[in-house]
């Protein structure tokens, strides 16, 4: 079974607004991945004006709600970095243990990459610079409003992506279980606290080990 | 089609056809959630379907589902933009769901069709039941998915903010008396379903978005969804207009301490003028009229327009506008039969329920939004002992249940309406002079507001005199206490619900008020040609305003209610034959309380009776 993968479109955002931005757009990909029987919940968003639809799975929204905190904690120590978090959905395969493997083996059929990269916020109600006459210091003074109408449309963007993806891709997804409730596994996975880019890169070696296959990257 | 296999793949292809509308209305139509919602078994394994539990789909799909007589037909379904200015109707949205059988020459080209394998490989699985059965399960998995994508796609086109506008004004207009505003929409939506779609002009289809769903294949053909929308709704100018905006109270009187003297009662009551800001004041129950909209200055009143005189014409005008809306209910085009249901939507306009417009179901939660709303308008407030102001005379109100009962100090103030009911020597001289003052203050303010005002503070003083059975029975007469608990949560509901000046609907205190009112009408009038300054009577205002607001609520004590002996007698203790009177607490209206002192009237004469004391006569009837 193919691992079908998925890289949203790079968002800039502002730290404040990043719990927000991931809570529309995993919960969004969450509603299209759980194909069990749902009751489906419109939130508005808190910041922009969109809904977007959670599936009301509550541990789902728990294991979010953490993973976001956690990546907000790593965003604050790690400013000017551009963040990654990875949605996962797997198989779970048993398997015989072996010294580098666990028994239980996940066939990864899906993943999204969620970029964000965490701007400082900019000057607002601007001073002019001394250079500058007081038109340009007004000129370059940057509208708050204008900024998160922009952070909006790109948001809608990127949740017209995941539809568009989920759409098209549809032939990788493993059967449909007929519980209520219950769904498919998955991973939300955060660069790590004392992470670097490349201890982000040791975790994807761990994970394509304990998988068993190397994931196909689109 | 042959077969079982035929049947199943039949049967999801309608039932798709039905989700799918289900969905479409559902997100768009405010209306249609007010009709009747078929409801039974057979909608609840419906709703199960492809695992997107919506609730009991509403009692018109059924008979949507009737005309659908082949999964061969397109279904279009149109969302139209009714404006109430121009009476003319656009295209917002037009989704199209149509199975094309494998026959069609159709079926093979359209680009995102998943992998031909599937296709090919239905030439040779025909035979093999557990073959077919997989891509019948496949099938179902893949229609699931594309529900999923076309419910969240619904919430991220223009049009949903249209139905979100809409939808509110419709719950607001509904359920007048609850903590929201009255709404007005400009527009309406519509929908209209049929076997074929009109093409759109030239200049509608330059202003249209195309978007195709993926085809999900089946044995026999393959399910396409499309949709064309307008990506740019500004040119209707779609405007819901509030009666009463919201407005942050700056100046909140949370405390007695607040509503200083100092405060200024707004000067200026336009009649015809657009709405204007309050000036910082005590006293927010002053209705302001502009354009014939409300204000709602205040934090206490959630709905305003409940009680006041001016609400029901401002109510039936707001429903009046917003009842075109049921006129344009569901139309079937296309030489299709008009269904008999057609104007369920429109007449059910009424039965608008609290719930989220596309799940009536208790399960899926509400955008948070209305809900915050409605959480945020219903505020209440504890019951605060409130001091009057002192005016130079004998600070009644913390001296008047002392006078009766120490243990009842929670007692709100006594009213002028009491005093004149009872209009009794027995009344003790800081009743009277509080009667005096109190009504001074009032009939101070009346002249100089508007007429409907002046009936809300005469009101006022109505509610205040729910509290006479106490006073009266504070004032040394062997009166039976009764339960003000009910009248004062009543009243404080009111204060809730409307402006406090606004009209009570207890009808009995305000006739016994004015069958009685001889001599504080003397009063009234001398008090009304002497005109204080305009800082006190907003500052008195806004006392007294405060005071019937946060007063505690009445509250039957036994101890208060086993007072049956002596004239005089304004301690507690005495008989302990105090019979039936026993304590509770709950909400009545004054009339309920009125009642029930007469009842303890008579309980008291009674037992006065046996006892044999020495009363000053029979108790006073109102």
């Amino acid at each position: 079974m193919n691992c079908e993968v998925c890289h949203l479109k790079e968002l800039e955002v502002e730290l404040f607004q990043v719990r927000e931005v991931l809570r529309c757009i995993l919960h969004t990909i969450f509603f299209h991945r759980a194909l069990s029987l749902v009751r489906p919940k419109d939130v508005d968003s808190e910041l922009f004006d969109i809904t977007y639809v959670q599936s009301g799975d509550a541990e789902f929204e728990k294991n979010l709600e953490e993973k976001v905190d956690h990546f907000y904690s790593w965003l604050e120590k790690h400013p000017n970095k551009k963040g990654q978090v990875l949605l996962s959905f797997y198989e779970v395969k048993n398997k015989q243990a072996s010294w580098f493997t666990d028994k239980v083996e996940r066939l990864y059929w899906e993943q999204w990459y969620i970029n964000v990269n965490v701007s400082r916020p900019k000057p607002r109600g601007g001073q002019p610079t001394p250079k500058t006459s007081q038109p340009q210091g007004e000129a370059h003074r940057v509208e708050p409003g204008s900024s998160i109408a922009a952070l909006e449309s790109s948001l809608r963007e990127v949740l017209f992506q995941i539809v568009r993806f989920v759409d098209e891709k549809k032939d990788h997804i493993p059967p449909v279980p007929n519980l209520e409730g219950v769904s498919f596994p998955y991973e939300i996975t955060i660069p790590s606290r004392s992470d670097t880019s490349s201890s982000f890169g040791v975790d994807m070696i761990k994970r394509l080990l304990r998988s068993g296959h190397p994931s196909m990257l689109s | 089609m042959a077969g079982a296999e035929s049947g199943r793949t039949e049967q999801i292809i309608s039932n798709f056809f039905l989700k799918l509308l289900q969905v479409v209305l559902d997100s768009r139509v405010p209306h249609l959630l007010a009709g009747s919602r078929a409801g039974g078994d057979k909608s609840r394994k419906r709703d199960r379907w492809f695992n997107l539990a919506l609730g009991d789909p509403p009692a018109a799909l059924e008979n949507l589902g009737l005309w659908h007589r082949s999964v061969a037909d397109p279904m279009v379904v149109d969302v139209l933009l009714l404006r109430d200015a121009t009476d003319s109707e656009s295209v917002l949205e037009r989704w199209t769901v149509h199975y094309e059988p494998s026959s069609s020459s159709s079926s093979s080209s359209h680009p995102s069709t998943p992998s031909s394998p599937f296709r090919a490989a239905t030439a040779f699985s025909s035979s093999s039941a557990e073959a077919a059965a997989a891509f019948y399960k496949r099938t179902y998995k893949k229609c699931v998915v594309l529900l999923r994508s076309v419910y969240a796609v619904l919430r991220l086109l223009p049009a949903y903010k249209a139905f979100r506008m809409l939808s509110a004004a419709t719950l607001n207009n509904l359920h007048p008396h609850h903590h929201n505003q009255n709404q007005n929409c400009n527009f309406n939506l519509s929908y209209r379903v049929s076997s074929f779609a009109e093409p759109f002009t030239r200049a509608e289809e330059d202003e249209m978005k195309h978007y195709d769903f993926a085809a999900v294949e089946t044995q026999f053909g393959q399910i396409t969804v499309s949709v064309v929308y307008r990506h740019d709704l500004s040119e209707f100018n779609l405007e819901s207009s509030s009666l009463f905006p919201p407005r942050i109270i700056t100046d909140y009187v949370c405390s007695p301490a607040a509503a200083g003297p100092s405060r200024a009662f707004p000067s200026s009551l336009p009649s015809n003028e657009g709405f204007v800001q309050p000036a910082s004041s005590p006293a927010r129950g002053i209705l302001r009229f502009g354009s014939g909209h409300m204000s709602r200055p205040h934090s206490w009143t959630s709905t305003p327009m409940a009680h006041h005189p001016l609400s029901g014409s401002q109510l039936s005008a707001s429903e009046l506008h917003a009842s075109p809306m049921g006129v344009f209910g569901q139309r079937i085009v296309g030489g299709h039969q008009q269904l008999g249901s057609s104007r369920k939507g429109s007449t059910s306009f009424n039965e608008y329920p609290l719930s989220p417009p596309f799940s009536p179901s208790p399960s899926p939660s509400p955008p948070t939004h209305s809900g915050n709303l409605h959480r945020r308008l219903q505020s209440e407030t504890a019951p605060v002992t409130i001091p009057l102001p002192v005016t130079g005379s004998i600070p009644v109100y913390s001296r008047a249940p002392n006078l009766s009962d120490p243990t009842r100090s929670s007692l709100p103030p006594p009213s002028p309406r009491v005093a004149r009911a009872d209009n009794s020597s027995e009344d003790s001289p800081e009743i009277r002079s509080f009667r005096r003052v109190e009504g001074f203050k009032l009939s101070e303010i009346s002249p100089s507001l508007p007429s409907s005002l002046q009936k809300g503070i005469r009101d006022a003083r109505d509610d205040s005199g729910r509290f006479s059975g106490v006073l009266s029975s504070c004032g040394g007469s062997p009166r039976v206490g009764f339960s003000r608990s009910s009248s004062k949560l009543s009243f404080q509901d009111d204060l809730d619900d409307s402006c406090p000046f606004a009209v009570d609907d207890v009808d009995v205190p305000d006739t016994q008020r004015r069958a009685t009112d001889g001599k504080a009408a003397s009063e009234n009038q001398l008090a009304s040609s002497s005109v204080s300054s305009w800082t006190s009577q907003e500052a008195a205002v806004g006392m007294l305003v405060h005071m019937l607001k946060t007063a505690p609520p009445l509250r039957q004590d036994q101890s208060y209610s086993s007072r049956a002996a002596g004239p005089g007698h304004d301690r507690e203790g005495g008989g302990g034959s105090g019979g039936g009177a026993s304590s509770f607490y709950a909400a009545r209206r004054a009339a309920d309380a009125l009642e029930e002192l007469r009842s303890y009237k008579e309980i008291k004469d009674m037992l006065l009776s046996r006892s044999g004391s020495h009363l000053p006569g029979p108790s006073r009837e109102r």
